[in-house]
Parts: C-alpha cells; sequence; structure tokens
C-alpha cells in the first residue's frame, strides 16, 4: 500500500495503483482520452502527462505505477504546458465541425480545450482528409476526420465483445479508424463504442441530428430488457417536443455498476425503449353498456372493480379453497407492486395469483444478455408469486378456459399470443369480470371489459431482483403519461376501496413493509440499495431462506 | 497459386512460432510471393490460417510499406529519395525514371512489366543514388547507368540484369569486425572455422559461466550500437535469473536509420561472426530461442543468414545440445515489410508478435516482460558480432582500441558528398575529421558545409564541429548523438532547406502513428517545410517549426518524435540565417537544384 503526494495531497492507495487511479482517488482528474477503465492501457494520447518528481520526462498517468513516496504534480508548468501541446496536435488536423457534431456538449475535445488548452492555435496548413458520415452498421455511424485515433473502440472490439471488427489503418498522420472492408458493425454491444469514443467520431445513428445535448435530461434508473438489469441513464426532453418527434425518451447510456454491466449495455436494451412513448394506453375503458357512451374514469373504474372483486372475494370458505379470481401478474412489475398484489389478491381475496405467464426463452449470451426477458422474475420469486414454471400457471390459465374463475386480472400480458384469439373471447364472453391493465395497446386488451393504462417503470419508484439476486432502484425519470397511473397507486386505492388497511402511502414504504414481511429483503431500504443496489438475503448467498 | 496450396507452407510457418499471429509476417510475404499482391480474399484467408480477426491482416498489409494491395508489375523498382540519396542526384534520377517508364511513383507500366516505387532509405547509401529493382541492390546510378537500369526494369521475364553490381568501400583490416567483409560472396562456416570461428563460443560454453560472460562483456563496455549505446552487459544481467518463463534473445538487423548500412554487410559476408555472438548471449541470458528480425528489403541478407544458420546446424553450433554442452538454441529468421519504426526496439517486438510496428509501453522493459511478454534481450547485429572478439581476445584488449567508457570498434557509414562513401572500421575514438578523410574528404572540390554524425536523427555538426570522437559520450557532449554511425556529408552546394525537407519527409512517412504528438506532428511539420520550398514560406513558419518540434520532444512512448524533431531544431539553429533568407525571397527551383 504505497503512500505518494499528488499535487500536495498525502494519499495511500493500493499496491499496483497507477497515477491516474491514485488521483481519482483523491478526487484530483487527470484528463484522458486513450485510457478507459475497463480497456487494456494504451497510452497513446498523451493528455494525460503529468510532473514526476525525479524523473526528467513528463509520464503519462495511466501507466505510472505509483511508488513509495511518489510525489507528482498535475498542475505545474511543465505538466500544464504538456497537456495543451498535447491538445494543439490532437486538434490540428480535426475538422472543427462542432456546430453539426452530435458529441458537441458532452465532448472531451471541447472540455479539455476549455479545462487545458485555451491557446492560439497555430496550425494553417490543409488539414488531412479522411471520410465522414460512415455507417458502419445498424447503430453507429463514423467521421474518420474527427478521430483522435484513440483505439478505445479498437480494444472494445477486441477485448470485450471479441469480435474484432475495428482497425486503425495506415501509419503516420494517414492513419484511419475503420472496420474491415464489406463487415458490419453489428455485435449485440455495439453502441457502446459510441459511449466510450471521447469525441465525435463515432455517433449513434439512432440519435443523429435529433437533439442537442445540452438539452437533454437525465435520470438513473435500470433497464427492464433482461433479468440483468443493466445500470442505465435515461436521457429525455420533456419540454421540447419538436425535437424528439414528440417522444420523451430520447436515448438510454448505461450507466457504471461494477457488480452488474460494469460500463456496458447491449444494443436490445438500448434500443428497446420505443414502446415508452408509442402506442401507449392512456384511457381507461370499462364494459360497453349500450347507451352510456362517456368513458368512465379511473374512480369509477376502481370503484366498479373493487364492489365485484369484494362480492367475489367474500364468497370464498377461507379455507384456501379458491375465490374464483385469478390474476395473473408479471415480472415486469416492481417487488412493491408484485408485493401489494400478494397482499391484495392472495391474502385478502384469496385469488389464485401467478406472477407470469410462460414465455418463450430469448437470445443469450455468456456476457450481459440473458434469456429471460424480464426484468423481475427473480423479485416476484421472492415476493412469494408462483412463477411461470410453477404448476400453478398452467393450472389457472387452465381453469380460466374451462369456465372455473369468475374473475380474471391480467397484468400487461398478452393472452391472444399465448392461447390464440378464440380462446380469449372465449375468455371474455365466460369471465364476469376481465380486467386487462398495462401501458401499451395489445391484442388482449380489446377482449377486456375494463381496460386500465398503466405508468411505465421509467414513471415510478420501486425495485428489482436481478438474476444474480441483486436488488436495485428503478427510480422515476419522469412523471406518468396523462391518464395513466401506476400499478402500486392503482393496487393502494384498490385495496383502501376492499376495506384493506395499508399505511403505506409511496413505494419506499411499501418497500419497507416487505421488509418486514419477507426476509430476503430484510435489512435493506431503498438508502442502503443506493445507486449500484444490494444483494438480497437468500440461500442463493448464504442466508436462510424462512420468512420471518 | 491457390490458398490450398498455400496452407501446408503456412501451417510449416505457423509452427515456427510461440503463437500462430506471431507469423503475420511470413504468411504475408507467403501470399504476395505467391499471388504477387495481398488481396482482399488473401486477407480473408490469413486471418482464418491465424485465427485473428480480418481487421488485424488489413492493419498489418496497410502498415508495411513492402505488401501491395494491387495487382503490381512483374518487377519492382524502388527508388530511394531519402536524404544521403537526395544529397546525390536521386530526386534528377526518379524524374529521368518517371520520363523513361511514363509513369509515377506508385504506378506500374501499360504492359505490366514494372511498378514504379519511391522509397525511404534502403540503407544503401554508400551506393547512393540507387534503387532496388526486385531483391537487388543497384548504385550509384549516374549517366547511362539509368538507362541500363530502365532496360533492366522492362526486359522480359528470366533475362539476366545488365546493371553492374555495386562495389562500394568496404573496410577489411579489421581488427574486430570488418576481417571477413572482404569476402563479397559470404563468409561461409569452413572459412569461419579456419579463422578460429566458434572457438569463443566453444570458450563460453564450457568453461564460462553465464555470469562470467556477462561480466566480460561488461568489462569490455561493449556499448549497444544500434544506436542507443547502452551497455551491452548491464543488458543482459537484467534478465531475471528467477523466471520460469522461456526467455528470448532477439537481433535487431531491421537497419532502417538513413545514412547506416553496416549491418547489412556484417549479415551478407560474415553471418557466423553474428551467429556465435548469438550463441554467447543466448547462453549469458538463459536463452534457447532467438529471432533475427532482418528488414524487409535485405533480401539477400535474410537469404545468407539463412544459409549461415542451416550450415551451423549441420556442425552442431546450434540447434539442441550445441557441440554436446547441453546447451540449446534455435534461430528464426524473421523479416519485416517496410517499416523503420521496426527498427525500436519494442515496436520489433510488437511486430514480431504479429502486430503493427507500435513501441510498447514501457515499464514494463523487455528484459523483465518482451516479446510474448517474456523476458527479452534485444541487440543490435553490430553489438553481438562484437562479443565473440571480446571472449576471444578478453575484455582488456576490447576496452584498450576505444575509449575508457567505450570500448572496440564501430562500422561507420560514411555517405554524402565525399569521395568514397563506404563502410570504415575505426575505434570508437576516431575523430567525424579522420573518418571524412579516410572517405577520400569532400567529393567535387566542394567544401564542408555539414555533417549528420550518426544517422539522420542524429543533430546536424557544422564543418567546424568535425573535431569531436565518435564515441557516444563525446558526440553526446558536443550536442549530437553516435546513433547508428551512419555519417552524412553536405559539401556547401547543399541547400538545408531541401536537406531539412528529406528529413521531415522521412519522419512523416515512417511515424507509426500511435502518440498523438508524433503523428500529428510530423505531419504538421512536412506541410509547413513544403509550402516553404513551394516559395509560400513566412518568417514566422521557423518559430512555428521549432514550437512544434519542442512540443514533440519528449512526450511519447519512444523517442521516434524526439528524433524527428531534432533536425529541424538543429538544422534552423545552426543555419538560421540561410533559412531566413530562405523564406524571405528564395525560390523554390533555387533551392531543388542546390540539393544535389
Amino acid at each position: 500500500m504505497p503512500s505518494l503526494t499528488i499535487d500536495g495531497r498525502e494519499i495511500t492507495v493500493d499496491d499496483g495503483s497507477t497515477v491516474i487511479q491514485a488521483a481519482e482517488q483523491a478526487g484530483i482528474f487527470i484528463p484522458r482520452y486513450c485510457y478507459h477503465p475497463g480497456l487494456s492501457i494504451a497510452g497513446n494520447c498523451r493528455i494525460c502527462l503529468v510532473e514526476v518528481e525525479n524523473t526528467p520526462k513528463l509520464q503519462i498517468a495511466c501507466n505510472q505505477p505509483v511508488s513509495e513516496g511518489m510525489v507528482v504534480h498535475t498542475q505545474s508548468e511543465r505538466a500544464e504546458e504538456g497537456r495543451r501541446s498535447v491538445l494543439e496536435f490532437l486538434l490540428a488536423n480535426h475538422p472543427l465541425d462542432c456546430p453539426v457534431c452530435d458529441q458537441s456538449g458532452e465532448c472531451d475535445l471541447q472540455n479539455f480545450y476549455m479545462s487545458f488548452g485555451i491557446y492560439d492555435p497555430r496550425f494553417r496548413e490543409q488539414k488531412v482528409k479522411k471520410k465522414k458520415a460512415v455507417t458502419l452498421g445498424p447503430h453507429v455511424m463514423l467521421d474518420q476526420e474527427r478521430c483522435i485515433l484513440c483505439s478505445r473502440c479498437v480494444r472494445f472490439t477486441d477485448e470485450i465483445t471479441e469480435t474484432g471488427e475495428f482497425g486503425i489503418f495506415n501509419r503516420g498522420d494517414r492513419a484511419e479508424l475503420g472496420i474491415y472492408p464489406g463487415e458490419v458493425l453489428d455485435n449485440a454491444y455495439s453502441a457502446n463504442v459510441v459511449d466510450i469514443c471521447p469525441v465525435g467520431a463515432l455517433t449513434e445513428k439512432d440519435f443523429r441530428f435529433k437533439a442537442r445535448v445540452w438539452y437533454l435530461s437525465g435520470a438513473p434508473t435500470v433497464c427492464n430488457g433482461c433479468s440483468q438489469g443493466c445500470n442505465i441513464d435515461l436521457h429525455f426532453v420533456l419540454d421540447r417536443p419538436h425535437l424528439n418527434d414528440g417522444a420523451r425518451l430520447v436515448r438510454i447510456k448505461p450507466r457504471y455498476n461494477p457488480d452488474v454491466n460494469q460500463w456496458w449495455l447491449c444494443d436490445e436494451g438500448r434500443y428497446g425503449f420505443g414502446w415508452l412513448d408509442r402506442d401507449r394506453l392512456t384511457e381507461v375503458r370499462g364494459p360497453s353498456t349500450g347507451t352510456d357512451l362517456t368513458e368512465p374514469s379511473w374512480e369509477g373504474a376502481l370503484d366498479a372493480i373493487s364492489t365485484t372483486l369484494a362480492t367475489l372475494g367474500s364468497t370464498h370458505d377461507g379455507n384456501g379453497s379458491s375465490s374464483g379470481i385469478g390474476v395473473i401478474a408479471s415480472s415486469q412489475l416492481s417487488n412493491e407492486e408484485l408485493f401489494l398484489i400478494r397482499e391484495v389478491f392472495e391474502r385478502q381475496l384469496a385469488a389464485r395469483v401467478i406472477a407470469s405467464v410462460p414465455q418463450k426463452k430469448g437470445s443469450c449470451d455468456d456476457f450481459l444478455i440473458q434469456a429471460d426477458k424480464n426484468p423481475n422474475t427473480r423479485g416476484a420469486d421472492l415476493v412469494g408469486l408462483p412463477g411461470p414454471d410453477s404448476p400453478d400457471a398452467s393450472t389457472l390459465l387452465n381453469q380460466a378456459l374451462a369456465g372455473e374463475l369468475r374473475a380474471l386480472w391480467v397484468f400487461g400480458h398478452d393472452l391472444v399470443e399465448l392461447l390464440g384469439e378464440k380462446s380469449v373471447r372465449q375468455l371474455s364472453e365466460n369471465l364476469e369480470l376481465f380486467i386487462f391493465s398495462g401501458t401499451n395497446r395489445n391484442p388482449t386488451a380489446p377482449f377486456a371489459h375494463w381496460v386500465l393504462p398503466t405508468a411505465a417503470y421509467v414513471e415510478k419508484d420501486g425495485t428489482f431482483v436481478n438474476c444474480h439476486d441483486r436488488v436495485q432502484r428503478i427510480g422515476r425519470a419522469f412523471p406518468p403519461l396523462e391518464g395513466t397511473r401506476e400499478d402500486w397507486r392503482m393496487l393502494l386505492q384498490l385495496a383502501e376501496r376492499l376495506g384493506l388497511t395499508l399505511e403505506w402511502r409511496e413505494p419506499e414504504e411499501i418497500f419497507a413493509a416487505l421488509g418486514e414481511a419477507s426476509r430476503p429483503f430484510a435489512q435493506l431500504s431503498y438508502e442502503t440499495i443506493g445507486m449500484h443496489g444490494a444483494e438480497v438475503a437468500t440461500p442463493r448467498n448464504g442466508a436462510e431462506a424462512t420468512d420471518p | 497459386m491457390s490458398f490450398e496450396d498455400l496452407n501446408a507452407e503456412a501451417r510449416r510457418i505457423v509452427e515456427r512460432y510461440e503463437v500462430p499471429k506471431a507469423a503475420m509476417l511470413p504468411v504475408l510475404w507467403l501470399v504476395q510471393e505467391s499471388r504477387g499482391y495481398v488481396s482482399p480474399d488473401s486477407e480473408v484467408w490469413v486471418a482464418s490460417t491465424l485465427g485473428v480477426s480480418r481487421s488485424q491482416v488489413r492493419e498489418a498489409v496497410t502498415f508495411y510499406n513492402m505488401f501491395h494491395t494491387q495487382p503490381v508489375g512483374r518487377r519492382e523498382l524502388r527508388v530511394c529519395t531519402s536524404l544521403p540519396c537526395r544529397l546525390r542526384g536521386s530526386e534528377a534520377l526518379l524524374a529521368r525514371i518517371e520520363e523513361s517508364l511514363g509513369i509515377k511513383p506508385g504506378e506500374t507500366t501499360p504492359g505490366g512489366e514494372v511498378t514504379l516505387t519511391e522509397v525511404e532509405c534502403l540503407c544503401a547509401c554508400e551506393m547512393a543514388p540507387m534503387a532496388q529493382l526486385d531483391e537487388r541492390f543497384v548504385g550509384p546510378i549516374e549517366a547511362e547507368a539509368a538507362a541500363t537500369l530502365v532496360a533492366d526494369a522492362l526486359a522480359a521475364p528470366g533475362s539476366p540484369d545488365s546493371t553492374p553490381e555495386p562495389e562500394p568501400y568496404i573496410s577489411t583490416d579489421g581488427p574486430v569486425l570488418s576481417a571477413r567483409l572482404g569476402n563479397i560472396d559470404g563468409t561461409w562456416i569452413d572459412a569461419y572455422l579456419a579463422d578460429g570461428g566458434y572457438e569463443a563460443a566453444r570458450k563460453a560454453l564450457t568453461s564460462m559461466t553465464p555470469e562470467d560472460v556477462i561480466e566480460e562483456v561488461k568489462a569490455a563496455k561493449l556499448r549497444g550500437l544500434g544506436g542507443a549505446g547502452f551497455p551491452a552487459g548491464v543488458k543482459w544481467s537484467f534478465v531475471p535469473k528467477d523466471s520460469p518463463k522461456p526467455k528470448y534473445l532477439v537481433v535487431n538487423a531491421d537497419e532502417g536509420e538513413p545514412g547506416t548500412f553496416k549491418d547489412r554487410y556484417l549479415l551478407e559476408r560474415d553471418p557466423h561472426a553474428l551467429l556465435e555472438g548469438m550463441v554467447i548471449a543466448a547462453y549469458a541470458i538463459g536463452s534457447h530461442k532467438a529471432y533475427v528480425y532482418i528488414r524487409g528489403e535485405y533480401f539477400l541478407s535474410a537469404k545468407r543468414l539463412q544459409k549461415a544458420i542451416d550450415e551451423a546446424r549441420d556442425h552442431g553450433w546450434l540447434g539442441a545440445d550445441i557441440q554436446g554442452t547441453g546447451f540449446d538454441l534455435e534461430v528464426v529468421v524473421h523479416r519485416g515489410a517496410g517499416a523503420y519504426i521496426c527498427g525500436e526496439e519494442t515496436a520489433l517486438l510488437t511486430s514480431l508478435e504479429g502486430g503493427k510496428g507500435f513501441p510498447k509501453l514501457k515499464p514494463p522493459f523487455p528484459a523483465v516482460s518482451g516479446l510474448f511478454a517474456c523476458p527479452t534481450i534485444v541487440n543490435n547485429v553490430e553489438t553481438l558480432s562484437c562479443v565473440p572478439y571480446i571472449l576471444r581476445e578478453g575484455a582488456a584488449r576490447f576496452l584498450e582500441i576505444g575509449t575508457e567508457a567505450q570500448g572496440g570498434t564501430r562500422l561507420f557509414c560514411v555517405a554524402g558528398h565525399v569521395a568514397t562513401p563506404g563502410v570504415y572500421e575505426a575505434p570508437v575514438s576516431v575523430t567525424l575529421r579522420e573518418l571524412i578523410d579516410r572517405a577520400g574528404g569532400v567529393s567535387g572540390g566542394g567544401q564542408l558545409k555539414a555533417v549528420v554524425p550518426g544517422g539522420i536523427s542524429a543533430k546536424i555538426l557544422t564543418a567546424d564541429e568535425i573535431d569531436v570522437r565518435m564515441d557516444f559520450d563525446s558526440l553526446a557532449a558536443a550536442g549530437s548523438m553516435a546513433g547508428s554511425g551512419g555519417v552524412i556529408v553536405m559539401d556547401d552546394s547543399t541547400s538545408m532547406v531541401s536537406a531539412l525537407e528529406a528529413a521531415v519527409d522521412f519522419f512523416a512517412d515512417e511515424s507509426c502513428g500511435q502518440c498523438s504528438p508524433c503523428r500529428e506532428g510530423t505531419g504538421w511539420i512536412r506541410r509547413i517545410v513544403h509550402r516553404m520550398t513551394d516559395g509560400r514560406g513566412g518568417a514566422d513558419d521557423l518559430e512555428a517549426l521549432l514550437a512544434i518540434a519542442g512540443d514533440m520532444e519528449g512526450k511519447t512512448i519512444c523517442v521516434f518524435a524526439d528524433a524527428a524533431a531534432w533536425p529541424v531544431q538543429s538544422y534552423i539553429h545552426k543555419f538560421r540565417d540561410e533559412f531566413e533568407a530562405f523564406v524571405r525571397g528564395g525560390q523554390a527551383s533555387d533551392s531543388e537544384a542546390d540539393v544535389a
């Protein structure tokens, strides 16, 4: 554990640390282009030059091992002069087309020029001409002139995806970034190269010319695309509908989590967000009553539904037999919502509840992408709801088809895909009460007696448990679309109408109650979960399984 | 030839290396030699043969100048226009060849006879102005020789070349390195053994410990003669004794520094001296596998060294259990493909591993983690060729020849405006003036204007700075460097602006492009200097050049950027008046004529 001094600050760091890591630990930022903590050290950009006492030349902080008693200066005249000259070289052939560059505003050439450059440019020659606006694949565009040849993308496809698409061809100032002619950059993680590109050389096709980045707001959440639960930031725009065809969400960026996804995100998760602003359900629809053409309100709907449910729920004998109510919950819902479903339907109404329906396994790999495309299958399991592989799942669907259920509440699933339209029509006719709640239109919704439009996961607080038993907060990026309501709020309001005294008013309070009711979540709170999540206590990770 | 036909040979090549990717250059050579050029489908085949990505293959193909990505003529004529050749008229020669062939560099004659290529230094400055027709060096090409060369280039396949063999002056009187260089067809093993060859190796293997050998070489104060001048014995002692990894000896035969051409003579005329030096060095550092990285243009050198290796193996001086001592050493000849930077020892290792010739970050240093991340010692050909002498004659004798800090002699290469360009063996204490005198003084009755004492990277010296000894320390004290021992002499007809143009062209062509200050700086400097020689320079350009050169210094992975900065700084500092007069009113056409 060597100690060193950086800019007068003494710190002790782990053996094998480099100066750039030590500086980070001390809260001192050293600029970098080629250095990326998730990739091997290239040392080619030279922007991280620092002065090390008793060393004649400036050293690159990214490859300089810390040694005991080392004294480093990042702001000495020599260090600043070194950075300035490196920056001038990097900008010599840069096209300076910032006004039409998507990276503008989050570009480290711009940022570091403002922080470490500010010189009178001396370059008066013809710049080297290279290719611009090259399509590399479905998601990524290349501008060779903007590229500073830091090789982050090359190392990403060599070391992380091991697909090896990128190369830097030719040499000297003719060197240029590219992929092999005729090949397509379409690996499952291709857009990560845009994130790690420190300049505007690699940009997102999807984001191209959509918005200046300074108009974007950001919020942290977790990807709901599969059970890995990669941490992400949502970038959205609420007050400039002209920028993005009225859609609020503009793009998704991976958010660093050392235990889940490091710096990375798959393309499927990154570009799977269109549904948040498209084909959303925003209006409550009730059973047509012939003459009454006015749309029912949320309150009217909940009143009517709760009345029917209360009647059905009171008919059961209290000995564990079913009340004739079936609920197909969803592992797209948060733990808090699944816990409310358990409390309201299973405990109060003696409904048969399953958390999911059988689904086809999706594509997967040995890196981030999981075959289970639901973000909270493990959470539903830990809350105590039977999953899609439980006997209950088939039993419930068979009962429903056989007419043995009187009410069915479907949370977001498409039963038409599962059972076929004919069966669902049959269900609609057999059931006394058929409720569909969900975020988006689907083929099942038209057959439901009631359609309740709910908020998407980015519009509400809550938690998911990923496939590695890590509970993570999903946050709330922006309010629910007008007309929609969060599932947890809807369930609390239903509970109130059913005469259930629940004291919780917010997801955080529901989670606290879940912790008291369910051992895996005991000792956890939104605060302890934090930005990077926390492991739940399960037998898998050595905890006792029994509920308190 | 189909790829199927190449598979067996490719497999044999791959087997020589620790990892398949390291066979990149030899497999690309195999493709080019059998199919004429490296086509896209060849790249795909190489990628699958070596188990690497296509992009990695293309990186190599586009990095190394000798690989063609388009079909070329039956023959290739490479005309050198680097500084030493420019001093002796290569620009006029190239113009004449272009006119005769009716094509520009990079083009092929319409009949497909020959492709013309303009190249940086081929390290045959003793025969400047020179060219290389396929594998053969030709020069000096003056007057009628150009017509003969063009006729050879266009001749029907198989017809014998009519250009004569070059006959430059080459030292043959030793004492350390040049005694056998008179054998223009090579000194083969019988002659070498008759001269007492391999007795030094026998002495090391049978009566010395590796430590003894290292101590002897340290005591001899043998310095690295590739250019850096690092004490060879000290370098050997850096190899960790307790490392369980294999250790490698790598010979740097990537001679590329403009003005330098000594290693080629050692490789072609006395290859066993190098091999004996390698056996001793490998024994000292505990290595059983050695690579000799020879620049791609040295076709004959590679062939002759391979012949010597085969001879040595047949005589039990290489291979398993050398002379019954239980010591094993395998030697692999590895050919480069046209990249000066591969003479930098870590770039050489990256290249040998199958990558572009990118210098490696230090730490770690090669002695600890070099080739294939194993302890590696890289030594120059000339350095290792001195080793048999040291063990045979003793460190004291070697030291006595040189100075107190540097033992022995060097093969100094003298080129440019001298009466007798060539290779001169001399004690390292010889002065620059004495060397120029030995080369017959300034040619053509001109006066001495300037001398580059140690290859193009060395800072230039003026005519009154030549009473300096040529050892590493004396030249460093004089503000230049001994470098590779390449002495480039310029007479008073030389335009320093044009000379600088040749130098900056070289560095801009040869920068590997890895570090931003070098990649951008060399190109930037080239564009300013060319603007100046085009007659569009301004007074502030000189300050800009000095500032850019200064900004490049000391900021990159290797010292190439520093080497690129030094000519700019030293030419302008020492000939400031000439540069200022030039940018004030210089005519481009005048200076072009002046350089010859």
